[in-house]
């Protein structure tokens, strides 16, 4: 049994993905920007008033005013042909890239309720992801292929000869619809399974250009009266052979359904990068956010048809000034989880400000083999390691990088020489219980320091006056001198403190630098 | 047409309809190993805000601070401190002691223009009390601006009492006067160290803390 996934107007709906506003207007992807340029497709929006193949810019506009013009977009093209080759993984390990917009997938070994329950959900998957496609399963690829083509258009345009009409009754008791409502256009997704009961109904219903015959054959063949694959296959085989030749021959094959044949199979890819250069310049972060879940979104599924996951995001955004701006983002646990994913993208972006509009962007996925391991039962690790990374970013964002953090005493003697670290994963076994604890009440500081008056009777401070405390000094402790790095210029330092002790309460840490005074410490 | 309180309850049930949460025990609390805190209520209470009021200079919140990480380090629980002055010191802490601690330091000095460091922690609390990595988050206003505390609305109070609500964090402000109205237990420290704090193992000094019960609202389950 082979499927085939099929996108009708590829490169139409591979520009209008990246573009939500305009995917939901009428839209037609012409040649070219000159004046000369004519159709080359159109969505269902677009038809309906009138645009064809073929028609140049002005008679289309005439037809539909508010039509959205684009030209093909190889960039976009290629991002979509490796969305589609990411979905049709999911189905099967082996997988063609049979044309643009067509991919045929080999389902041998699975039963018939997995692939057809899978290429509903590949199908889904693909409309979520901006490519409206349709399935079709067959004992051919041809003949899958002919039922992918054929979904769109029938579900579209129901009017059918009454005998036309009741085969297709009899296929729709074997399709499955999926109905997808978009905000103005109903479509009809259809997965067609062609049993070998119904394959010989359901290509005598065909039109003979599904096979795709020469222009001079098709000719002939539409002056014989021959108008469906069914009125071929019903003339003799070798009389159209002997007509024909190789090419009727051909033709007679492939209007039969073709012949099950080896895929050429595409190998799975083994780096995980996406880029685009944008058009027109990004300025705002909603547009970026689209693209990065669009980009995320394939990059996901390649890790999960690889069976990897990411362990790091790397995000380069070239600016217009052709600056570029770069950012490593290792994930506190491998992931291939896409929410999780974007929002340690859009936490960073939040609150990121460029100094002039973005141009391109590239995100590349650093994979790893996904950590498989059981929890401890006592062990005190993060329950939620991504939301705890979201949080620190957050916290980070609001009130300063080097602000957040696990504090660190340094190896020094200097007066609050502390450092932030990286909060822990696992928090270690506490300590033995200190034979020598902790002596007096901790220090509660002023950064910077209080700079301080005082009152000196007979050479000793009586009364304090700082900008937030002031009273009278009933008793003093000793002075004790401090110094150290003297054997670096720029961070030698000496001090002498003081605890003093004020009338109405309070225990505060006198600092004198250089004859200065200053308060550096309530005692609480 | 029903009134606004009507209408926010009927929002409420229909949401707790639409998006059920597993059942909580209330009146759970999280033992802070000081005896007269434990005494009065058992210790802090989990999923609701409390307030210890630091009326008088040098009257202990830092030492009630060592000990609620003293007692979080022994656990191996995750504690978040947001400082809402850069006013700790963790050179006067065991190095052992701040393994599991997160310090967020909102400098006054250095906030934004266009927020207050008052309105930054109180930002920060809002995040932390969404993190389920967190047993107990210190909100440390106690050298808070007298008129940024008073700015503050009562609803943003309430907002971090819903935020921690459906947790197992307990949330703790250190304030200088009562100011949390959404705070389930409130207790003041009022009196000052004297000289001989100084020279007194730090232990000793933390049993002798004796923070009086302001306010004590008991859960209608707990009551039941």
């Amino acid at each position: 049994m082979f499927a085939v996934l099929h996108i009708a107007d590829f490169p139409l709906h591979a520009v209008l993905r990246n573009e939500p506003d305009a995917a939901r207007r009428p839209a037609a992807l012409f040649t070219g920007t000159g004046k000369k340029s004519v159709v080359l497709a159109a969505n269902s929006a677009a038809r309906a008033p009138g645009v064809e193949l073929g028609m140049t810019a002005p008679q289309a506009v005439a037809r539909c005013p508010g039509l959205v013009i684009r030209a093909p977009n190889a960039a976009a093209e290629a991002e979509a042909r490796a969305v589609l080759l990411a979905v049709s993984f999911t189905l099967s390990p082996s997988i063609e890239d049979t044309a643009p917009g067509v991919c045929t997938i080999d389902l041998r070994g699975s039963t018939r309720e997995q692939f057809e329950s899978a290429a509903r959900a590949a199908v889904t998957e693909l409309v979520r992801l901006g490519l409206p496609a349709t399935a079709g399963l067959a004992r051919t690829p041809l003949l899958a292929l002919y039922a992918a083509q054929s979904n769109r258009s029938r579900s579209l345009n129901l009017s059918l000869s009454p005998s036309e009409n009741s085969s297709a009754k009899l296929q729709a008791e074997r399709t499955r619809t999926i109905k997808i409502t978009r905000t103005n256009e109903d479509l009809t997704i259809l997965v067609l399974l062609i049993t070998p009961a119904t394959e010989k109904s359901f290509l005598a219903s065909l039109p003979l250009s599904a096979a795709d015959p020469s222009p001079e054959l098709a000719a002939i063949l539409s002056t014989w009266g021959l108008r469906t694959l069914g009125d071929l296959t019903a003339l003799p085989r070798d009389d159209i052979v002997r007509r024909f030749g190789a090419a009727g021959l051909a033709l007679w094959q492939r209007a039969a359904g073709g012949d099950p044949r080896p895929i050429r199979p595409v190998v799975p890819p083994q780096t995980f990068a996406a880029a685009m250069e944008f058009e027109h310049e990004i300025e705002t972060l909603e547009p970026l956010l689209f693209i990065l879940r669009r980009f995320l979104d394939r990059l996901a599924l390649e890790l999960l048809a690889a069976q990897l996951v990411a362990a790091e995001l790397e995000l380069t955004l070239r600016l217009e000034d052709d600056s570029q701006l770069a950012r490593n983002f290792r994930l506190p646990e491998p992931t291939a989880d896409v929410e999780i994913l974007f929002r340690a993208l859009h936490t960073h972006l939040e609150s990121l400000q460029t100094a002039s509009s973005i141009s391109a962007l590239t995100l590349r996925v650093v994979p790893t083999r996904p950590l498989v391991r059981q929890q401890g039962l006592f062990e005190t690790g993060l329950r939620d390691p991504h939301g705890f990374a979201e949080t620190l970013a957050r916290l980070s964002a609001l009130v300063g990088a080097d602000r957040v953090g696990t504090p660190q005493l340094e190896d020094t003697h200097r007066p609050d020489g502390l450092k932030l670290v990286a909060p822990l994963a696992v928090i270690p076994p506490p300590p033995a219980f200190p034979l020598h604890p902790a002596i007096g009440a901790p220090l509660r500081r002023f950064r910077p320091p209080l700079p301080a008056q005082l009152e000196l009777t007979s050479g000793r401070p009586t009364y304090l006056w700082t900008e937030k405390i002031r009273g009278e000094i009933c008793a003093q402790g000793p002075v004790y001198s401090s110094s150290g790095d003297w054997w670096q210029l720029d961070r030698a330092w000496t001090r002498c403190e003081s605890d003093i002790v004020l009338a109405d309460g309070g225990l505060y840490r006198l600092l004198i630098e250089n004859n200065v005074y200053f308060i550096e410490g309530e005692y609480d | 047409m029903p009134a606004a309180p009507d209408k926010l309850a009927t929002l409420r049930r229909q949401l707790a309809e639409r998006f059920p949460s597993p059942p909580r025990i209330a009146g759970r609390v999280f033992p802070t190993g000081l005896p007269a805190l434990d005494e009065i209520a058992g210790g802090l209470p989990l999923g609701a805000v409390t307030e210890i009021v630091c009326s008088a200079p040098s009257c202990g919140g830092q030492l009630l601070l060592g000990q609620l990480l003293a007692t979080t380090r022994a656990a191996r629980q995750r504690v978040a401190l947001i400082d809402g002055s850069d006013s700790f010191d963790p050179t006067s802490h065991s190095p052992d002691l701040l393994a599991h601690l997160v310090w967020i330091r909102c400098n006054p000095t250095v906030s934004s223009a266009k927020t207050s460091a008052t309105a930054d922690a109180l930002q920060a609390a809002d995040l932390l009390a969404r993190d389920a990595n967190f047993a107990l988050i210190v909100l440390d206003l106690r050298r808070a601006a007298e008129n940024e505390l008073r700015r503050t609305p009562a609803t943003q109070w309430y907002r971090l009492q819903r935020a921690v609500e459906p947790t197992d964090l307990s949330l703790v402000a250190i304030t200088p006067r009562a100011t949390v109205p959404s705070a389930q237990l409130r207790f003041t420290l009022s009196a000052s160290h004297s000289a001989i704090a100084l020279e007194l193992e730090r232990p000793a000094l933390a049993t002798a803390l004796a923070p009086a019960l302001q306010r004590q609202r008991l859960h209608v389950a707990a009551i039941a």
